[in-house]
């Protein structure tokens, strides 16, 4: 038989230890509520102007009378990550898609909305991925260790923007050019956008501000157009005068599915 | 009751041989896929970017939960002390144990660096259900043989003891693998917090299922007297397991059913013709997986034969793997929506509207093959090790 004593001693202090644990888990589910910026401490983000996108892919819609085009700023991201190009579009590689979306009323007109990799702050595919090899770089972004990877794809299926491709193939057989800049990888591992990792660590190490291939492509082709602005802005999210943290700070930048709590760095403004 | 001796079968026959030699071949052919697949990458699968993953895992979370349904069969006499029941609790452990082994093995050759697949051994992910599911399935492939090894010992004491271990890393090990399809928030059709119960329930009764005709056939062919009071009482446990999985199969689509932004995803798993999924559904395993053998076990004339319910055994372990197969594939098949609701997005492919998965001959042939192996090995286990009880011993009990 238990004492009374002793009843309360063990009722005592496991109420103590349901609290104390309660109060724990309360503190870390509240730590993922609010956000501290310190500017020098860069978080790399990307904003997408939607109306830039689709004024310029309509003109190039226009231009080459093809329906679906591939405009330059994804063409430079293959060039740049060596991201090859298959015929067969199950096994296409996209670092960078270019999606056509409109309002579900009959009549309305199409929007081009790029999609990439959104470097989310709580990234459900580091979340998932079973051998660390997807983590994430203390300045935010999300890598791939492709020498880890065991290609069981799960990231793939957690990730809720469709970021990341299996090669399926071996990604030499769809390159014609191979840039030396970045990581080779073989067929069997996950590979998605990685904003440029190595412009960003070149720029940083050389104190100015990283401009990722898919942004530089953006700008020429904004000038060439003789558009005011370009679609794509890079830059330190937590730095409140960079162009990028202005804008995020007008509170109008929308992140996809924010529902989930993923909080994507890639932000949309005129969606 | 008597205590049970148990013995090898003298696997000398013809017959013996002939199944042997079919189940090698079989099991040849499979790794002849998985090598296609191995040396010329995953485009010779019916895989693509948005149906990632195909009938290899469908497998792998079938054969878990037979794994761990025989598991808890073979277990019964330890837990429950039910001693007639020890008859068959060697072989159902060593079926437990083979086929973790044959979902481990499909895991891996899916993989697509296996190169890199230890791995997962290697670095721990705590956040990763699939970490915590690789260290599950392992201790629990050994906890497994552990159990078969204390049994062939006859340490009565150890054997209870790790009966009901072996029953909760079951029940764990099930339930993480729910945890694989029902914590993946980025699908409505895989989050779902009744997938972790669902499979305990449905391992039960699709380990039944596939345990129950396996028992009879090994029993028939080597001439020794099976008590049929003993399979009833077992498919008894089955037909209950369904009647449960049907209402929580209900439960899942009306909750479901009830978001309007998730209609749209039900009626292609449900309705939609130009999928499989229908079909899979409402045919496969709802009718014959489901419906046709709890008549057979309602039934009194059906129910009164061995065979019959054999083959209700069959039909239910058929109609839970296509339960699985409704469990991964509707939702790799209907595409994200990214963009906000009331945006519709122009579909790309492969990132459409019921993206078609076919699945190709080196995936089937990996499947098929590693059913064979699991059999291969069962009917070489018999041979090798005592795990079929003294044939004048069961006369006496049964008389
Ligand atoms: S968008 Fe996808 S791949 Fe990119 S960080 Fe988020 S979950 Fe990961
Ligand atoms: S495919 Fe590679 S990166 Fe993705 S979850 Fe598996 S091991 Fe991680």
């Amino acid at each position: 038989m238990i004492s009374r004593r002793r009843f309360l001693i063990i009722a005592g202090s496991a109420t103590g230890a349901v609290l104390l644990g309660s109060s724990q888990l309360e503190k870390a589910l509240a730590s993922a509520r609010s956000e501290s910026s310190d500017p020098s401490k860069p978080l790399w983000g990307m904003i997408v102007d939607v109306d830039q996108c689709t004024e310029c892919m309509n003109q190039l819609v226009a231009e080459t009378g093809n329906p679906d085009p591939k405009p330059e700023c994804a063409l430079a991201c293959d060039r740049e990550n060596n991201v090859p190009e298959f015929r067969e579009k199950k096994w296409d590689p996209q670092w960078f898609k270019m999606l056509k979306v409109r309002s579900n009323l009959e009549g309305s007109e199409y929007l081009w909305v790029p999609l990439l990799c959104n470097h989310c702050r709580h990234a459900p595919c580091a979340q998932v991925c079973p051998t660390k090899a997807t983590f994430v770089r203390e300045d935010g972004i999300i890598m791939i260790d492709y020498h880890r990877c065991i290609g069981c794809r799960y990231c793939m299926i957690a990730c809720p923007y469709n970021a990341r491709n299996f090669n399926f193939k071996e990604p030499l057989d769809g390159l014609t050019e191979i840039n030396p800049e970045t990581d080779r990888r073989g067929h069997g591992v996950v590979e998605k956008c990685h904003f440029c990792v190595h412009r960003v660590d070149r720029a940083v190490k050389e104190g100015v501000n990283p401009t990722p291939a898919c942004v530089e492509a953006c700008q020429k082709e904004a000038e060439k157009r003789g558009f005011e602005k370009s679609a794509l802005i890079f830059g330190n999210i937590n730095d409140p005068n960079s162009e990028i943290g202005k804008i995020i700070r007008t509170s109008k930048a929308k992140q996809l599915r924010p529902s989930l709590g993923t909080e994507p760095k890639v932000y949309y403004v005129n969606l | 009751m008597a205590e049970l001796y148990f013995e090898k079968i003298k696997g000398d026959s013809k017959g013996y041989y002939a199944l042997i030699i079919f189940l090698s071949l079989v099991t040849a052919w499979g790794f002849y896929g998985f090598w296609v697949m191995f040396t010329q990458g995953h485009e010779t699968t019916g895989m693509t970017n948005q149906v990632i993953w195909g009938i290899p895992i469908v497998n792998v979370v079938y054969l878990i939960g037979a794994s761990a349904g025989s598991l808890i069969v073979s277990a019964l006499s330890g837990v429950f002390g039910k001693e007639e029941y020890k008859v068959f609790s060697r072989m159902a452990a060593l079926m437990a144990a083979l086929m973790i082994m044959g979902a481990l093995l499909d895991i891996f050759l899916d993989l697509g660096k296996i190169e890199h697949g230890l791995n997962t051994t290697l670095y721990f992910n705590t956040t990763s259900i699939f970490s915590w599911n690789a260290f599950l399935y392992t201790s629990y492939f050994i906890i497994s043989v552990i159990y078969l090894i204390a049994m062939f010992e006859r340490k009565d004491k150890l054997v209870k003891g790790l009966a009901f271990l072996a029953v909760g890393w079951a029940v764990l090990v099930h339930s993480g693998t729910g945890g694989i399809i029902g914590f993946i928030y980025s699908m409505e059709l895989w989050h779902s917090p009744l997938t972790a119960p669902l499979f305990i329930i449905s391992a039960i009764a699709s380990g039944i299922g596939l345990f129950i005709p396996t028992l009879v056939l090994t029993f028939k062919f080597t001439n020794k007297p099976l008590d049929e009071n003993l399979i009833k009482s077992l498919a008894k446990i089955m037909g209950a397991m369904i009647i449960v999985l049907l209402y929580m199969f209900c439960v899942e689509i009306f909750t479901r059913g009830y978001v309007p932004a998730n209609l749209e995803m039900l009626r292609m798993q449900l309705f939609d013709l130009n999928t499989p999924f229908p079909v899979a559904f409402w045919v496969l395993q709802i009718t014959i997986g489901m419906l046709i053998p709890l008549a057979m076990l309602i039934f009194p004339p059906t129910f009164r034969s061995v065979t019959w319910i054999s083959i209700a055994g069959l039909l239910h372990a058929t109609g839970v793997w296509f339960e699985r197969y409704i469990l991964v594939l509707p939702g790799l098949a209907y595409p994200k929506e990214v963009f906000p609701p009331g945006y519709v997005m122009e579909h790309t492919p492969p990132f459409e509207y019921a993206a078609v998965y076919v699945p190709a001959w080196p995936e089937i042939a990996l499947n098929i093959g590693t059913f064979a192996l699991i059999f291969l090995l069962f009917i070489i286990g018999l041979k090798v090790f005592e795990l079929l009880p003294k044939t004048e011993l069961l006369e006496e009990v049964s008389e």
